[in-house]
């Protein structure tokens, strides 16, 4: 273990002194005998632990032994840290790749990947499971997590087609055109992320050179949601796409969305700002007006309120969910889906151009 | 010591010594006991190198300008204290210089004549610079190698009938314990009687032992400069007829009285350099004479250098033997004193002593076959003295491990 541990501590040594590659070489065939199971073919690692000691042992040779004792633990602790550095390492590279995050489980805390809203994995973290003593736990998550990351990868890697992922009764910003290629985000109305890609999105012109369609996903939490009133307003939106407005330019589930992104209230306030901060009454009230100022009349807007709680806006929030997860596998909030590929989280005005 | 807090190094205390002028440089802090490995060069030494280097920087043997003729008398002069130093004659013997004892045995034994030997002899105590060359010298001429005992006095134990045409190769001194070759002059006898050769590996012998060689009767003495206050330099002491009778195969310039398309002549009445093919060392061959003059005055505490030695290594074969934990290999007092202590790593206890600035050997000194292979023994720590020595290096050396001994126990 002494020589592993010599060997990665000189590993970076070395690239900064070439006074510490020789032994870097001595410790490399040692490291090479010692994780194939042989013993070490020199002394490097009684010499290494030698010269570390001797200073103690000039002065205080009854330490000499508990030194030694400890200069093992030490590097073991170095090994087993180097080991798991590796092994976060490899698992954020791959998480980057597959789902633009680093870390899958808080995708915002990455601040490698594109802003966004993190869905948030329920299961225990690495350190959540040794917390509770659950050793088996810890392990068995992480590696799962890492096996779904792995099994993953195919999907990044293929050619996305929006047009293959879009949900029952999808409405479109600009009306479909034949001629123009789908787009598809996934967007919770309560993510502020989401707010700005859509007004990058119309920064850009966006819309107007696709057919641009959405999934709302309210994101879940361990309380409830994470934006309180968004499964509200995904269920008003799935109520008015279930129940379309005849003859309307842009559909009145867009509108709204558009007020939410783009619009503020009377003291400057974001409406999206106003919705998160709102209680579900006022919330209610809020896109009932709003559906009667877009064209709806008071028998529509009931309707769609008593469509708005009903099982079949359940359900099909619960298909858009199920295709959200296990089909498009994405973990954060916006993600787009154009130009053949997946777009996580926030996407800039260039590059929507 | 000194001590400067738990981690950091400490700063040896200067010593009150006795220590020769000549090595006033040494660093106070540090007691040098590697000796046997080589010796510190006095003063005089230094200064004949840097002379040569300064005054008169020229190629031996073939210029004619007056630097080159001064390099030709002192070349001439360290032949000449060699012979001295050994009290043998120049119209029998020939000095010849090359790399070190080691690279002298080989140039030796692997031009030895075809035909004329029928066995090899050595014993199992020998440093690897004989015990390998002895193998391969046997295996190129045929001939079986035969492997001695050697009695705790350092006597080969031998049978006479078993040397007839014998090569015989044997330390004079080991570089284990110093126990001495000290049937010698019998070996030698009974060996020439039998119609063979003896080849002395004299590098422990020659700085402090060399009564044991004087007026030896051996074929071949082969030194190191360096183990006797020299520069780094080999020393083979050869008769003139064993040189005569060599396969020479190591050939070229500086040996050579003339040059024809497909063959040439040697130097005539010049026997050494035989064995000396290229231009040479000859700042070290310089040095050497300083050494070999300046051995031959040096009266370290106004005593013999041996009565000096002989102080010290009592001194310090009484103390180590004392230290719990610790055995000795040595069966006597002796410049070279090898020891091991059961439950530590001598290499371990080494780097703790340097730590204190002791600088003691540790392993198996290059006669593995006898203390790994036959004696089983772990590595060695080794304490070798030099005339640069002094009875506050041996007490330090002896309360640095007495120390450590009972820290680690």
């Amino acid at each position: 273990m002494f020589c592993i541990a010599a060997f990665i501590v000189l590993l970076f040594m070395a690239a900064i002194s070439a006074r510490y590659r020789r032994y870097l070489a001595k410790a490399a065939s040692c490291t090479l005998r010692r994780v194939t199971f042989r013993p070490c073919d020199t002394t490097f690692k009684q010499d290494l632990k030698d010269h570390m000691l001797a200073p103690l042992a000039a002065r205080r040779p009854g330490l000499v032994g508990p030194a030694s004792v400890a200069l093992e633990v030490v590097a073991f602790l170095v090994v087993l840290t180097t080991i798991w550095s590796g092994y976060v390492v490899v698992e954020s590279a791959a998480n980057l790749y597959v789902y633009g995050t680093c870390n899958k489980q808080d995708s915002a805390s990455c601040s490698l990947g594109a802003e966004a809203c993190s869905i948030p994995d329920q299961t225990p973290t690495f350190g959540e499971s040794l917390a509770a003593w659950d050793v088996v736990g810890a392990f068995g998550n992480d590696f799962v997590r890492l096996g779904e990351t792995f099994s993953a990868i195919p999907s990044r890697m293929q050619n996305w087609d929006a047009s293959e992922y879009l949900p029952a009764n999808a409405t479109y910003l600009n009306g479909p055109d034949a001629k123009k290629e789908t787009a598809l985000e996934v967007i919770d109305p309560g993510c502020t992320y989401c707010l700005q890609l859509f007004q990058n999105i119309e920064k850009a012109g966006f819309a107007d050179r696709r057919n641009l369609s959405y999934i709302a996903f309210p994101i879940q939490s361990a309380t409830g949601y994470k934006f309180p009133n968004s499964l509200l307003v995904t269920q008003y939106l799935e109520a008015l796409r279930l129940n379309p407005l005849a003859d309307a330019k842009t559909p009145v589930d867009w509108q709204i969305l558009k007020r939410i992104y783009t619009e503020e209230n009377d003291e400057g306030v974001s409406w999206q700002s106003v919705i998160n901060g709102a209680d579900s009454a006022e919330t209610t009230a809020l896109l009932q007006e709003w559906a009667q100022e877009f064209g709806l009349s008071r028998a529509q807007v009931d309707t769609v309120a008593s469509v708005a709680g009903s099982t079949e806006v359940a359900q099909v929030i619960a298909h858009n969910k199920t295709l959200v997860e296990e089909r498009i596998h994405t973990v954060k909030i916006p993600t787009i889906i154009f130009d053949g590929r997946r777009h996580d989280g926030l996407v800039s005005v260039d590059d929507l151009d | 010591m000194k001590h400067n807090g738990l981690f950091r190094r400490a700063t040896p205390e200067a010593i009150r010594t006795d220590r020769l002028a000549d090595f006033s440089y040494l660093d106070p802090g540090v007691v040098y006991l590697d000796s046997a490995c080589q010796s510190l060069r006095p003063q005089p030494v230094l200064d004949a190198l840097t002379e040569y280097y300064t005054s008169y920087n020229a190629c031996g043997g073939r210029v004619k300008y007056a630097w080159g003729r001064r390099v030709d008398d002192e070349v001439a002069a360290a032949r000449q204290g060699v012979l001295g130093l050994l009290g043998l004659s120049g119209r029998h013997y020939a000095v010849s210089f090359t790399l070190n004892t080691t690279f002298g045995l080989n140039l030796l034994l692997q031009q030895l004549p075809h035909g004329r030997y029928a066995r090899v002899v050595t014993s199992h105590i020998e440093h690897n610079s004989v015990f390998l060359p002895t193998m391969t010298a046997a295996k190129r001429l045929g001939i079986p190698r035969l492997l001695l005992d050697r009695a705790a006095d350092g006597a080969l134990l031998y049978e006479p009938a078993r040397l007839e045409r014998a090569i015989v190769v044997v330390n004079a001194a080991s570089n284990i314990d110093g126990r001495l070759l000290t049937n010698l002059a019998d070996l030698v006898r009974d060996t020439h009687a039998r119609g063979g050769i003896v080849i002395l590996d004299a590098a422990q012998a020659m700085a402090h032992e060399r009564a044991l060689l004087q007026k030896t009767d051996a074929d071949a003495i082969c030194f190191s400069a360096h183990k006797m206050y020299g520069a780094s330099l080999g020393v083979i002491v050869a008769r003139r007829e064993l040189l005569a009778s060599l396969e020479l195969a190591f050939v070229g310039g500086g040996m050579v009285a003339d040059v024809r398309e497909d063959s040439y002549d040697l130097l005539p009445n010049d026997p050494g350099a035989l064995l000396e093919p290229g231009l040479q060392a000859w700042a070290e061959i310089i040095a050497l004479r300083g050494a070999t003059d300046w051995i031959g005055r040096v009266r370290p505490g106004g005593r013999l250098p041996t009565e000096h030695l002989s102080a010290l290594s009592e001194r310090l074969f009484d103390s180590l033997s004392d230290i719990p934990g610790l055995t000795m290999v040595n069966a006597a007092a002796s410049p070279v004193i090898s020891v091991y202590a059961a439950k530590q790593d001598s290499h371990r206890l080494a780097v703790f002593l340097s730590q204190s600035g002791i600088a003691a050997r540790s392993g198996y000194f290059c006669a593995h076959h006898y203390l790994k292979q036959r004696l089983g023994l772990p590595p060695l720590l080794r304490f070798s003295l030099g005339l640069h020595s002094t009875m506050a290096d041996v007490d330090r050396a002896h309360d640095a491990l007495a120390r450590l001994m009972k820290g680690l126990s």
